[in-house]
Formats: structure tokens, C-alpha cells, sequence
């Protein structure tokens, strides 16, 4: 084939690519954004900032119910109530009180309701030095036991602080324990934590031991 | 004065017109070649489009491997661009009289290269529009804390360098003027140290981050120098080859084996500084050497890219056995080796430098990259054009240095037509 | 065309109408490919105006720039999301430097922190950025390469293990804002390391410098819902961010300039997260730091300083 006919073939060629690549780019036959993985929106619950409980005070201050702290609207005045155990010294919670779950403190250490509660007021706390503190200074009672942790709690380091750090421009609030603690039953139980991150990429293989692993 | 000013610059015009010209006239092969080349160039831009569009999510990065083969690229080119300078060492300080045109060549591919390297960048980032905050005095260039703003200080001032000192004296020659040597050779030693300080300059981008410590090590700049100096000058000697037998230029095969040399030489020092990374990671071991455990032996399961280094490796050694043996003296062998090197370097800076530094995340976690289609199509777009600059750049510059293409055959047409 | 038989130019006697005829028809196709190939730049949303091409660096703005900058960002939430945000510009407060302290031994791990954090400040739900990342860890080590980030239990926590949330530890020896080429991201007075969206140029290298994977960036434009956009925004925190930026964590600078705690400590159901001013000797991170025995830094050994103190109930 000679030179000029080659080349004429050549430019002939490209000028076919061409057309066909400016056809390809205009149907946009390749190329688009891949559709991402739907990411479900997070449950409201997960943002809410409310404690688990409220407080006698916060109940008080905001007109709620408290029908459920007159004792003795079932209770006699002037007659203790009386405990009742097994033969292993547990204390039987009552069907009246069954929504107590009684655990506070391990090895069974604390499980008498008048380590706490004054028999002889229902309506009052007794300390183990025979104070004497209303519902709505709880707090305190903890703390009469719970020294470090009541320590901290003042100080604002222990429990959650919210609203302003700079307590010149506006109110800290500060929780009590039972804000956040049961207090028969103080620890924290497990909660379903909220949905794990999602990466941008897939993963490009499945690690052979991840499963074995359980994690990773 | 005015008239000889007008002068100059109506030749300087009639030179660039001609240059122009000539740049879209050639034979079949010619057509053929640039044609491939502008069709995947316009594959790339259109799959770049698609990204300015969309965002970066149309890439394979993602917050865990946020660098991925755009900046692989641009490392691996700096290195070609710097290494491209190195043949000028031999002619200016050594006066090889050998490889005295070559030097044209070699810095033509050096502003390919960091035209490519600009292109690697520019296309990685978020907000490409927001460019001109980068310009000293105008923007806010965070020199000289910023590495990168060194890098954008030095690979510009780089590229003007060889546009100027290749353009001097290719009007020079057209001219069949002596060039006048200080116009040209305390330039020419300028970039000599400006070669290695781009290569640094652009290793120093890894070095200084304390976060990565599969980056933050000292040897990661020697290592990109000898690396560099392997893979451009091998890159010349395809390159040379290439131009021989297409244009029919007179270079020699000592010409070649001196490049050879270099190659030789910066490929033992690759090795060596290969094998004391190595032993410094795993001898004492300990937590920090996640990342390279993760390169050479794979970690927790995760295994992508294990075949590429140890390929890289193969391809390395193999080619640091071939160049001392004398065999590689042949040109089909040496050929055969250059192509090793450069691919092995390519892996090894590309996937082995900058992808095990993101893995694991500095919290731990392991996400693995890969590159995604359009991404791809934007690095082949890129060294696509990259291929037509420097076709171009050789398209004028044989002719200038053969002295086909000269003042003194310059057409009366032309003349008069520029005249009126 | 005819060429010269050795140099390759044209002949000077001009073409023959044919190869003329043949030069255009291949430019004018090669045009026509590259003007197709620009086709997707039709589909670019938001393409900035000039003046928000042109708009100046943050610290260059004066008061009235500022302003006209505050109205654009309103009128441009309002146009996208329907709502109309109040976008201010608050600045560091005097005599105060932030201070952050996290309870180990409290943190359950239930990831509420992240979720307030992502509702408070407009981060985008698709793709998902989180600028917290709770970790969980292996009783006894702090060696990341055991975290597990994606756990997700019936119940946390987990026995064996504790949780350790990491966000951006706002340095007092930033490494991210030593490596941005454009002054993107500085550190203010109050301690808090802020980053003008309107001048980032995308280029990563503070994510890439950041030792603690703080720094996160939008690969895509954000997606936000528009009936879960918090509408008070500032224009170095919360307002929405374009595509291609980066973005991170900064104290909720909205809420903290104005006296208020950050969207994490407010949500904490065990009151692990503990922020305030470091130069108050009267606020809870000054008494956390005269009295607990044991601090960790994270990469201490690195020498970025973090405000971040992770501390445990002794």
C-alpha cells in the first residue's frame, strides 16, 4: 500500500473513532456514579438527651404525678413494715413493691430496705448515722456511702453535666443519681448500642480467619 | 532598539508558527499513534468530567485510603521528570560529548513529565476551581511550613526551567546560533539541584507526617532518589530507541550504555535501601510496623496487595541481576530490563509506598483500595496527553536539531505572509 | 497534504481542496469528541458563583464581607433545604482555652455521642460521615489494631472490653494545619482547630497527616434530610459544606462560643464526656485534672498535644 494511501486510511479511521466516541459520550454508556447502599436514618431515641429516669425533684418541678411516693396511702403511720426473708437472709420483695428488683451492692451487702429507707417515716431516708434526708435529697444519701464517687459528682465530673460551661452566661444542669441510677438497683443495665459505621468502599475480599476472629 | 525587538519577535513568531505547523504533519504511523493517543486522552477527560461532576466518590478513595493512584502517579513521575535532568550530569560536568543533543531530549521528557505531574494533582483535588489560593501573594500558600507548598513552588519553577532552557536552545539551533553560555548553563546547574530537590521535596511530603509510621522514616528520600534514578533514565533509553528508529536521529549505542550505567548503579542502591527497610521494620517488629506487614505478608486476612510487591520485587531483582551481567549490554536484553525496572518501580511507589501508609487507618482499621473504572480512565487519560506533549516536543525539536527545520529554509510565503 | 520529502512540513504551494476538505473533517470530528466528552459537566450542580470563586480567606474578611458572606449561606440553605438557618460568626471568647476529658471507665459504647454529633451539626447521612468513632477495645491494651469499629451486640458493653470514642483531639501542635498548602485550617485562641469550608481546596493532606483519622471529607455532595437540618449554624462549624471539602469535629464551636456544652456531652447517658475551659480553676476539667492519677494522650509520643484527656475513676 503506498504512504498517502495509508495515511488517508488512518485519518479516514480516527475520523470514524471519533463520531463514535462523541456518540458514546452523549448516550453516557459508561461511567455514571454507581447507586450507594441505602444508609437507613438513625432512630430518634439515639438523640435524645432525656435520662432514663427522673428525679423526685425534677417530678416536683414539673407538676407530675407522685402518687406513687404516698407511702401512706397504703402504709399505717407509726407501723413499721415488716421484712420478710428466706432461710438464705433474701430479702422477698412484697407484690405490692414487685417492680423492685433488689441489687444494690454486691455479695448481698445491701439488700435491707432500711439501710436506706427510715421505718419509722416512710416518707424519709435514713443514713447509717441515723440522718435524716428527704426524697428530694437522695443525692446525698448516695453520697453518705459513696464518697469518692459523690466527691466527684460535685465537682461536676462525675454524672453528666449539661447546658453551659460558662455558668456566666447561662445555667449548669446537673442530674441527681436517681436521675440516672435505680437506686435498688444501681448498676447501668446493657443497652443495644446505636448502628455500627458505614464505610464508603466494599470490602474488596472477605479476610479468611475474620470469621473465626469474630471481629475485624 | 524598537525595530530589533520587532525583529526578534516576528521571528520568534514565524518559529512557533512553523513548530505548530509541523506538529500535525507526519506519515501513517504518525496519524496512527497521536490518534490512539488523543482518544484515550479524551476517554480520560470525559471520565474526569464525570468526577468534577459527581464528586470523588466516582474514585476507589475513601476517608480510610484518602490517596489512592492519582498521587501514586504523580510520585512516580516526579521521579521521571527528575531522573530525565540526571543525563544533563554527565554532559556538563563530565563533558561526555555522547550524549550533548540527547540532553534536549531528556529535559523534553522532564516537561512532559511534570506537565503529567500537574495534571496527576490537579485532578485529585476536591475543589480544582479553588486553584488560585495556592498562588503566593494572591491566595494563602503556606510556605514553607506546607510540603506541598514547596512542591508546588519547585515543580512549577521546574517546569519553566526546562520550557526555557529547552526552548533557548532549540531557537538557538534554529537560528544557527551558538547559544550564549550564560544564558543557558547556569540555568542548566540550576536544574541539576533542582531535579533532586523536586524528589525530595515530593518524598518529604511522606517523610514529615509523624502519623504514618510507615512514611515517617529517612530513608523514604534516598530511596525515591535512587528509585528515580532508575526508572527515568531507563525510560530514556526506550524513549532514544524509539526516536531512532522513527526520525532516523544519529544516537549512538554508547550513548545508550552510559544511560545503562545509571541505571546499574541507582538499581543496586534501590536494592540495598529495599533491604534495609526491610530489615528495620521486621527485625525488632513491634506495633508500628502494621503497614509493611501489611504490604509484604498481608495482616489480619487482608492480602490485596501481597502479589503486587512481591512482582515488583521479582521484577527489581531480575533487572539489578540483569544490568550486571554483561548480557544486558545487548540492546534486546537491556530492553527487556528497562521495561522491568520501570514496572517494578511503578508498583513499588505507587502500590507500595503510598497505599500501605493508609492501611492500617491510624485507629486501626483496614479498608482496602482499589481503583475504580473512571479513576483508571483518568490516569490513562493523563498519560495519554502526557505521550502527545512529549510526541509533540520531539516532533519539533528532531527536525530543529537535524536542521531540516531552520531559519534558513524558512518559506518567502511564510515570510511575507507574517510581514503584512 | 504534501509534504517536504525530509523535514515533514507542508509544502509552502497549499493544500489540495481534497486533504483540506480531509483536515477539517477530522478536526472537526476530533472537536466534536471533545466536545462530548465535556457532556457530564452539564450535570455539575451548584457551580459557583464569581463571587463566591472570588471570596476571600476568612481571616482577610472584614466585618462587612462577612455579613454579605453570612446572607449568601442563608439564602443558599433556604434555596436547598427549605428552611431559613441562622448562620453567625462567633468568635473565641477571651481568657478561655477548651479542654476535653473522657472517662474510660463510664463509656458503655452505645454510640449516642456520634448520632448527636451528626444530628447537631449537618453531617451527611449519605455517604456517612461521623466525625466520632467509638472504638471497642480489649480490657488491658490500648493497641488500635485490636479496636473493632463496626461491634454491634444485642447489649454493650461488653465484657472484656471498653469503649474509647475518638474525634478530633484539637492539638495544640496540629500536624494537619503544618501540611495545608492554603492556610485552610488553623488553630483559634480557644484551642479549637477550625477549617474555612469556602477556601479548601480537597487536597487531603491533612487527612493523610492526621494521626488520630480525625479529618473526614466529602467525596460526594453531603446528603442531609431536610426535616434533620439544625438550622443554627456557624460558618466555621455546622452550615451545610459543599462536595469536595473537609471537615471534622470542632467542639460544636456554635453551641461552645456561646457558653454551651457540645452535642456529645449533652447526650452521654453515663456522663462520661467532660468539656469546659482549662483556664477556669473552677470547672470540672481543671478539678479532673488536679485529681485523677492517670491520663492517657493518644500517640502522646508524637508530640501533637492533644486537649484530649482520657482519664479513668482513680
Amino acid at each position: 500500500m503506498k504512504g498517502s494511501t495509508k495515511t488517508s486510511l488512518v485519518i479516514y479511521g480516527l475520523m470514524g473513532v471519533f463520531l463514535l466516541l462523541a456518540a458514546a459520550f452523549l448516550m453516557n454508556l459508561w461511567g455514571q456514579t454507581a447507586e450507594r447502599p441505602q444508609i437507613p436514618l438513625v432512630d430518634p431515641e439515639f438523640i435524645k438527651t432525656a435520662t432514663v429516669r427522673t428525679s423526685y425533684a425534677e417530678l416536683v418541678s414539673a407538676k407530675a404525678d407522685l402518687s406513687d411516693f404516698d407511702c401512706y396511702g397504703c402504709h399505717e403511720k407509726g407501723k413499721p413494715p415488716i421484712l420478710r426473708f428466706d432461710d438464705k437472709h433474701n430479702l422477698l420483695i412484697p407484690d405490692e413493691h414487685k417492680d423492685i428488683v433488689m441489687g444494690h451492692g454486691r455479695n448481698n451487702r445491701n439488700n435491707l430496705c432500711t439501710n436506706c429507707h427510715d421505718e419509722n417515716n416512710l416518707e424519709l431516708f435514713q443514713t447509717r448515722d441515723g440522718r435524716e434526708l428527704k426524697f428530694s435529697e437522695s443525692t446525698e444519701l448516695c453520697g453518705s456511702c459513696h464518697g469518692p464517687t459523690y466527691r466527684d459528682w460535685s465537682a461536676g465530673a462525675h454524672g453528666r453535666t449539661s447546658g453551659y460551661w460558662n455558668r456566666e452566661m447561662g445555667p449548669i444542669s446537673r442530674k441527681d443519681c436517681v436521675s440516672c441510677h435505680n437506686p435498688h438497683s444501681p448498676k447501668f443495665p446493657g443497652r443495644q448500642p446505636a448502628p455500627p459505621p458505614h464505610t464508603l468502599r466494599p470490602p474488596l475480599t472477605q479476610p479468611a480467619h475474620a470469621a473465626a476472629e469474630g471481629e475485624h | 532598539m524598537t525595530r530589533r525587538i520587532q525583529t526578534a519577535v516576528r521571528n520568534y513568531c514565524v518559529f512557533l508558527a512553523r513548530c505548530a505547523r509541523i506538529a500535525f504533519v507526519g506519515d501513517w504511523r504518525y496519524y496512527a499513534w497521536m490518534g490512539v493517543l488523543t482518544v484515550i486522552a479524551l476517554l480520560g477527560l470525559n471520565a474526569y468530567c464525570r468526577q468534577f461532576a459527581d464528586g470523588l466518590v466516582v474514585t476507589g478513595m475513601c476517608d480510610q485510603v484518602s490517596w489512592g493512584v492519582y498521587i501514586a502517579n504523580f510520585t512516580f513521575l516526579v521521579g521521571v521528570a527528575a531522573a530525565a535532568v540526571m543525563m544533563v550530569i554527565p554532559v556538563y560536568i563530565y563533558d561526555n560529548e555522547e550524549l550533548h543533543d540527547l540532553v534536549i531530549f531528556g529535559e523534553l521528557l522532564a516537561v512532559a513529565a511534570i506537565i503529567m505531574c500537574l495534571a496527576f494533582v490537579t485532578v485529585d483535588l476536591g475543589r480544582p476551581d479553588r486553584f488560585w489560593h495556592l498562588i503566593p501573594g494572591i491566595g494563602q500558600l503556606n510556605f514553607p511550613a506546607s510540603m506541598l507548598s514547596w512542591d508546588v513552588i519547585v515543580l512549577n519553577g521546574y517546569l519553566l526551567l526546562n520550557v526555557y532552557i529547552c526552548g533557548y536552545l532549540l531557537i538557538c539551533r534554529y537560528q544557527n546560533k551558538k547559544p550564549a553560555v550564560w544564558f543557558y548553563i547556569p540555568f542548566v546547574f540550576i536544574a541539576i539541584v533542582w531535579a533532586v530537590s523536586i524528589h525530595t521535596v515530593t518524598a518529604f511530603l511522606y517523610v514529615g507526617l509523624g502519623g504514618r509510621p510507615f512514611w515517617n522514616q529517612a530513608i523514604i528520600g534516598p530511596r525515591f532518589l535512587a528509585s528515580a534514578f532508575t526508572a527515568g533514565p531507563a525510560l530514556i533509553i526506550l524513549a532514544l530507541q524509539v526516536i531512532r528508529s522513527v526520525t532516523q536521529y544519529h544516537i549512538t549505542d554508547k550513548a545508550l550504555l552510559t544511560l545503562r550505567g545509571i541505571v546499574q548503579v541507582s538499581m543496586i542502591i534501590n536494592v540495598f535501601l529495599l533491604m534495609c527497610e526491610v530489615f528495620t521494620e521486621f527485625y525488632a517488629g513491634g506495633l508500628h510496623i502494621a503497614s509493611s506487614k501489611y504490604l509484604y505478608l498481608g495482616l489480619h486476612g487482608y492480602h490485596a496487595l501481597v502479589p503486587w510487591i512481591w512482582t515488583a520485587i521479582t521484577f527489581n531483582l531480575t533487572a539489578m541481576v540483569l544490568l550486571v551481567l554483561p548480557v544486558s549490554r545487548s540492546l534486546k536484553w537491556l530492553n527487556l530490563t528497562c521495561v522491568l525496572c520501570i514496572t517494578g518501580i511503578w508498583i513499588e511507589k505507587g502500590m507500595g509506598l503510598v497505599i500501605p501508609g493508609f492501611i492500617p487507618t491510624p485507629l486501626g482499621q483496614i479498608v482496602e483500595y482499589s481503583p475504580s473504572v473512571n479513576e483508571t480512565l483518568v490516569c490513562l487519560g493523563i498519560w495519554a496527553f502526557g505521550l502527545l506533549c512529549y510526541t509533540i516536543f520531539l516532533r519539533m525539536a528532531v527536525p530543529i536539531l537535524q536542521g531540516e527545520l531552520s531559519m534558513a529554509n524558512e518559506s518567502g510565503a511564510l515570510r511575507a505572509k507574517l510581514n503584512t | 497534504m504534501s509534504v517536504h520529502p525530509t523535514s515533514g512540513e507542508p509544502k509552502p504551494e497549499g493544500m489540495s481542496r481534497r486533504s483540506f476538505l480531509r483536515t477539517s473533517a477530522v478536526f472537526g470530528t476530533g472537536l466534536a469528541a471533545l466536545a462530548a466528552g465535556l457532556a457530564p459537566l452539564l450535570d455539575v450542580k451548584n457551580f459557583p458563583s464569581l463571587q463566591q470563586f472570588m471570596q476571600k480567606y476568612y481571616k482577610e474578611l472584614t466585618p462587612e464581607e462577612m455579613a454579605v458572606v453570612l446572607k449568601r449561606i442563608e439564602n443558599e440553605v433556604e434555596r436547598q433545604y427549605g428552611i431559613r438557618p441562622h448562620v453567625r460568626d462567633l468568635k473565641p471568647m477571651d481568657g478561655v482555652e477548651f479542654v476535653y476529658c473522657l472517662n474510660l471507665t463510664r463509656c458503655i459504647g452505645c454510640r449516642k455521642c456520634v448520632h448527636a454529633c451528626v444530628a447537631e451539626n449537618n453531617q451527611s447521612r449519605n455517604p456517612e460521615i461521623q466525625y466520632i468513632r467509638v472504638l471497642q477495645m480489649e480490657n488491658g491494651s490500648l493497641d488500635m489494631e485490636k479496636a473493632v469499629h463496626d461491634y454491634d451486640p444485642a447489649k454493650v458493653p461488653e465484657k472484656e472490653h471498653f469503649y474509647m470514642p475518638v474525634q478530633c483531639q484539637q492539638c495544640k501542635n496540629p500536624p494537619c494545619v503544618k501540611v495545608c498548602p492554603v492556610h485552610a485550617t488553623w488553630q483559634e485562641p480557644d484551642g479549637i482547630t477550625v477549617i474555612d469550608y469556602d477556601w479548601c481546596i480537597g487536597c487531603r493532606y491533612c487527612e493523610a497527616a492526621c494521626p488520630y483519622w480525625a479529618r473526614r471529607f466529602n467525596f460526594a455532595k453531603p446528603s442531609i434530610p431536610k426535616d434533620r437540618l439544625n438550622p443554627e449554624m456557624d460558618y466555621l462549624s455546622n452550615r451545610p459544606r459543599s462536595q469536595g471539602v473537609m471537615e471534622k469535629c470542632h467542639f460544636c464551636l456554635q453551641r461552645t462560643r456561646a457558653g454551651r456544652y457540645p452535642a456529645c456531652v449533652e447526650v452521654c447517658p453515663t456522663g462520661t464526656r467532660k468539656f469546659g475551659n482549662i483556664l477556669d480553676p473552677n470547672s470540672e476539667v481543671s478539678y479532673i485534672l488536679k485529681t485523677k492519677k492517670v491520663f492517657i494522650q493518644l500517640k502522646e509520643e508524637l508530640g501533637t498535644s492533644p486537649r484530649f484527656f482520657y482519664y479513668f475513676d482513680v
